[in-house]
């Protein structure tokens, strides 16, 4: 399989748009990727020829939706390498997953208790947890980890017998680094902590493996990896899975109900109340399978060379300071000091190259690299070298055109 | 507080055809703008719930409103040029019956108006009337 961007590029049409009237550039892939037609297809072919209502009466529409509806799931599972397509639970995105487990493991938390993450989180991976912190008594802390990922060995001494619940990201959404997420999920296993990983930005690069990873949830959500917004995934081990409380309740996750009784369905359904996505559901099946005919070392070789080529070519530029690491990222996270990163984006999207200026939902990592926002370009597999030079070219151009005074 | 007139800044802008135009005119009427000092830039001054940091101060002058802002953000200080254009010199009965939003699309700015929710903009039209 050899990968060629310009060729995938086709597959997605609404990379043929205008933006601003200049040709789009769209380097907003860390806040949700384009769809390729596949995905397209499939939400239309769902419509058009099996949309029903899953696990409902027998009829033969409901069938083909039911059957899809599954398949899905076990594709999923292939996608994630899950031991069992039972271990996945649908959800609408990273968020709910998150919410998902941390109001399900609220009953094992007393004061006293830790909750561990990390200083690299999305809001998505903090709130939740400080929320669930507030509920309980119990305390949240903080892993300081350095914006190059880096874990000084003394940090182990944030893992200890307090520690419940250790939630983290493989990857940095703000700035691209990788954490080191396997010697962090071996330091909370050593504390029998529950283990989260929060894998929103690896998902669309990286082939991903639970098992390998050996954590207790993994959470991502599909609109960032090609498939529709809307749906998102939490994996568990089925330990894991079973001694969460159901947040949502309703129909769909229940066996028997009485006025004044519940028998809850088995998993995956107990976590699963109400009709689901199934549209979001079957444009998964799509995005995974669109993943999966890529050449995915090529993929991840080709978006890392794009981002280094960016940070090659700033890298010199005393005006500008970058955060983001020069390797083994897909990532170019900087800012010019005088220069608002609002202003930036605004140049840049006159000449319709869409970036991402702001906090990126990480708050407090940007007091940590004492900025209060960083302008981010990201890239997918279907950026093309021309279009990250002209990133840097038009960055430059804003740089003369604000920097004046 | 700035010298160009409502009319003058809404001629400029409504001669920009391309965002690129427009943000260029931005650029330049935020020039226009009167900076506040650093001691008038306090978290009170501060209008919430904007993408950049904006302060806005009010004087009265026998019930005249006289308005004064500033932002971290060039192409916002450049949109504040155009909103104290449209405020100054009324009174608050006179802010209040303006629909200032509306007041603010005729200077063909739609496109940063449509995310005024997020940048904060109709918080600081709203701070004016109140
Ligand atoms: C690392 C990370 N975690 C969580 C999220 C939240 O994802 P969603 O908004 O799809 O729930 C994001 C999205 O930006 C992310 O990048």
């Amino acid at each position: 399989m050899a990968f060629d961007a310009n060729t995938l590029r086709a597959q997605f049409p609404i990379l043929q748009l205008e933006a601003n009237d200049h040709p789009l550039v769209y380097l907003d892939n860390a806040a949700t990727t384009q769809k390729p037609q596949a995905v397209l297809d499939a939400l239309m072919a769902y419509y058009t020829t099996s949309n029903a209502n899953v696990h409902r009466g027998a009829h033969y529409l409901s069938d083909r939706a039911t059957a899809q509806f599954e398949h899905a799931r076990d594709r999923v599972a292939r996608f994630i390498n899950a031991a069992d397509s039972d271990h996945v639970i649908w959800t609408k995105g990273t968020t709910e997953s998150i919410n998902l487990v941390a109001y399900g493991l609220e009953w094992c938390l007393k004061p006293d208790d830790e909750i561990l993450i990390t200083s690299l989180e999305h809001h998505a991976n903090l709130v939740p947890w400080q929320q669930l912190a507030f509920r309980t008594g119990a305390r949240l802390r903080v892993l300081p980890l350095t914006s190059k990922g880096e874990w000084e060995p003394e940090y182990e001494r944030y893992f200890n017998e307090h520690t419940r619940i250790f939630a983290c990201t493989q990857i940095s959404n703000a700035i691209g680094v990788k954490t080191p997420i396997k010697e962090m999920l071996a330091a909370a296993k050593a504390v029998k902590a529950f283990t989260l990983v929060d894998g929103a930005q690896a998902v669309a690069h990286y082939p991903v493996d639970v098992q390998d990873l050996d954590c207790d949830f993994y959470v991502f959500s599909g609109h960032k990896m090609y498939a529709p917004t809307g749906i998102g995934v939490l994996y568990g081990k089925p330990h894991a899975l079973e001694v969460l409380t159901p947040v949502q309740t309703g129909g769909e996750m229940v066996r028997h109900v009485t006025y004044n009784s519940t028998e809850f369905n088995v998993l995956p359904y107990r976590l699963e109340a109400g009709t689901p996505n199934i549209e979001g559901v079957i444009g998964m099946t799509a995005a995974c399978d669109f993943l999966a005919n890529q050449d995915r070392t090529a993929m991840i070789e080709w978006e890392q060379k794009l981002a280094r080529y960016v940070y090659d070519e700033l890298k010199f530029n005393t005006s500008i300071e970058i955060y983001s690491p020069a390797v083994d990222t897909t990532v170019v996270s900087l800012s010019v000091p005088g220069i608002h990163t609002l202003d930036l984006n605004g140049y840049l999207d006159s000449q319709g190259v869409a970036v991402r200026a702001g906090s990126h939902c990480a708050h407090p990592l940007m007091a940590q690299l004492g900025v209060s926002s960083t302008l981010r370009a990201s890239f997918a597999c279907y950026n093309t070298l021309s279009e990250a030079r002209r990133f840097c070219d038009v960055l430059l151009e804003a740089i003369e055109i604000l920097g004046d005074d | 507080m700035t010298d160009l007139t409502r009319d003058a800044i809404q001629t400029r802008l409504q001669a920009c055809t391309s965002k690129e135009t427009t943000f260029k005119e931005l650029v330049s009427l935020s020039k226009q703008l009167e900076r506040l000092t650093d001691a008038d830039k306090t978290e009170e001054n501060k209008v919430k719930g904007c993408e950049s940091a904006v302060w806005l101060i009010e004087h009265q002058d026998n019930g005249v409103c006289t308005f004064q802002a500033d932002s971290d953000a060039k192409l916002m200080r450049g949109v504040l040029v155009a909103i104290l254009s449209l405020a100054n010199g009324r009174t608050k009965t006179e802010l209040q019956a303006m629909d200032l939003a509306t007041e603010l699309s005729q200077f063909n700015l739609s496109s940063y108006l449509t995310s005024s929710r997020t940048n904060g903009i109709l918080g600081i039209l709203k701070q004016i009337q109140t």
